[in-house]
């Protein structure tokens, strides 16, 4: 027990000591993330609404897909981005493996599905008395989208955060696909990984404190959202 | 009545859902500022015919002409008062201004003003609150405040008191009283009838469907 003590109290001198190593993993974690992030949803928010809100044909199709993909497993993501920007693959050219932008395409297609399958229930969940509400007042039908997606607005925090909370704990795709290159492509998950191997209680405790913090902070934000969701 | 006059004319109305016949009506008619009640056991269309009359659904078969103002959708001259209203995730304030915005209408402070005082709300005190903070009666006022504003043709109202503590219900019809005043046709979907007599409605009772 006490090489966990140890590494506790070491874990705050590292963090206290603002030990350069530790923010690396930090910093390419946000990075990365925050570009995934971005990516997947600004293509996801869109697709998610118009599954929810538009009936065309295929719709239950498409939605019926991009639930299955909710499951898919995170090593076949990261092989299957791998096969498409490793060199011998159709975007080896860009020279994204290993890379932080690599990281986020892998983690792009990660968040895609949650965030796309999330908006679409949030959109079929809402009072069906709103769209009734907005077009008896007048709304036209683009008017309307727009005030329906201002509904659903606390949702689809909630969906922004559920998928940033699933992307920042992954592990699999960033070593696959980041390579966990020191003061590189190194985050937070595979730094813990990688730590744990060596013995080096200290640094991944250290990090994995960062990471129960950036849980806290996203489990606070949900709940904040969430409770102002249900005041509807 | 005259056609200068004459704001719906429906003809053979009939709507299913599935296969579910939810309203058979051979003949309507309503003029401008004129108040009809919509009688009749739950389940013989009053809900399906305001929806038709707001043009919110097509009916299965038969026509509804209206004649409203040339070059503005009927949609934006009738507007429906849902049995239990839904507002908006926002003030008092955006809610009632909503309808007015999507028109680009102006003046729409003064507008909103005038609405929430129709219901017998004081403007002031309730423009800032947000639509959680409110209850039932005044959710069910808000939301027809924000009809009021619009000034419509036709004030569609489902069961606008079913609910209702007697002094909302009061608020209520004293709204569709100046409603009806300032010329607006007013449909009521309604089993209370007592207040019925005061707007001097027209009666129409719709009768069971079969399946």
């Amino acid at each position: 027990m006490n090489f966990i003590a140890e590494g506790i109290a070491q874990a705050w001198l590292l963090l206290c000591a603002f030990d350069p190593e530790t923010f690396s993993a930090v910093q390419a974690t946000l990075i990365s993330t925050s570009y995934s992030m971005t990516a997947a949803l600004l293509l996801g928010l869109p697709c998610g609404f118009v599954l929810g809100y538009c009936d065309f044909i295929g719709r239950k199709p498409l939605r019926l897909l991009s639930d299955t993909l909710l499951a898919f497993p995170t090593v076949l993501i990261g092989l299957l981005v791998y096969a498409f920007i490793s060199r011998q693959g159709p975007l080896g050219e860009w020279g994204l493996l290993f890379t932080l932008e690599g990281l986020a395409v892998g983690q792009t297609v990660l968040a895609l599905p949650i965030i796309t399958s999330l908006t679409a229930q949030a959109v079929e969940n809402l009072d069906p008395r709103c769209r009734q509400t907005l077009l008896t007042l007048g709304a036209q039908p683009l008017q309307a989208a727009w005030a329906t997606l201002r509904e659903v607005r606390f949702q689809l925090i909630m969906v922004g955060l559920t998928a940033f909370g699933r992307v920042v704990t992954e592990v699999g795709i960033a070593m696959m696909l980041g390579g966990n290159i020191r003061w590189e492509t190194r985050t937070i998950t595979t730094a813990i990984s990688l730590e744990t191997n060596k013995g080096e209680f200290a640094q991944g405790i250290a990090l994995g404190v960062v990471l129960l913090g950036m849980a806290f902070v996203l489990n606070v934000a949900l709940t904040l959202a969430r409770r102002r969701g249900q005041s509807t | 009545m005259s056609t200068s006059q004459l704001l719906y004319r429906c003809h053979n109305l009939e709507q299913r859902y599935g296969k579910h016949l939810a309203l058979t009506l051979p003949s309507l008619t309503l003029a401008r500022g004129e108040v009809l009640a919509l009688l009749g056991a739950n389940g013989t269309g009053k809900s399906t015919l305001l929806r038709l009359l707001a043009f919110l659904d097509k009916p299965y078969s038969g026509t509804i002409d209206f004649y409203g103002e040339k070059g503005i959708a009927p949609r934006r001259q009738a507007t429906l008062l849902l049995q239990e209203p839904y507002l908006l995730t926002c003030s008092v304030y955006d809610n009632v201004a909503y309808g007015l915005r999507v028109r680009g209408c102006s003046g729409i402070q003064e507008r909103v003003e005038a609405a929430l005082v129709a219901v017998g709300f004081a403007p002031q005190a309730i423009s800032k609150r947000l639509w959680f903070e409110l209850s039932g009666g005044e959710k069910q006022r808000v939301a027809l405040a924000a009809r009021l504003a619009l000034r419509p043709l036709a004030l569609l109202l489902d069961e606008p008191t079913s609910n209702l503590d007697s002094r909302s219900a009061l608020c209520i019809q004293q709204a569709v009283q100046q409603a009806s005043a300032a010329g607006m046709a007013v449909v009521i979907a309604t089993h209370d009838t007592a207040w019925l007599h005061s707007l001097n409605a027209r009666q129409v009772i719709l009768q069971e469907n079969a399946w």
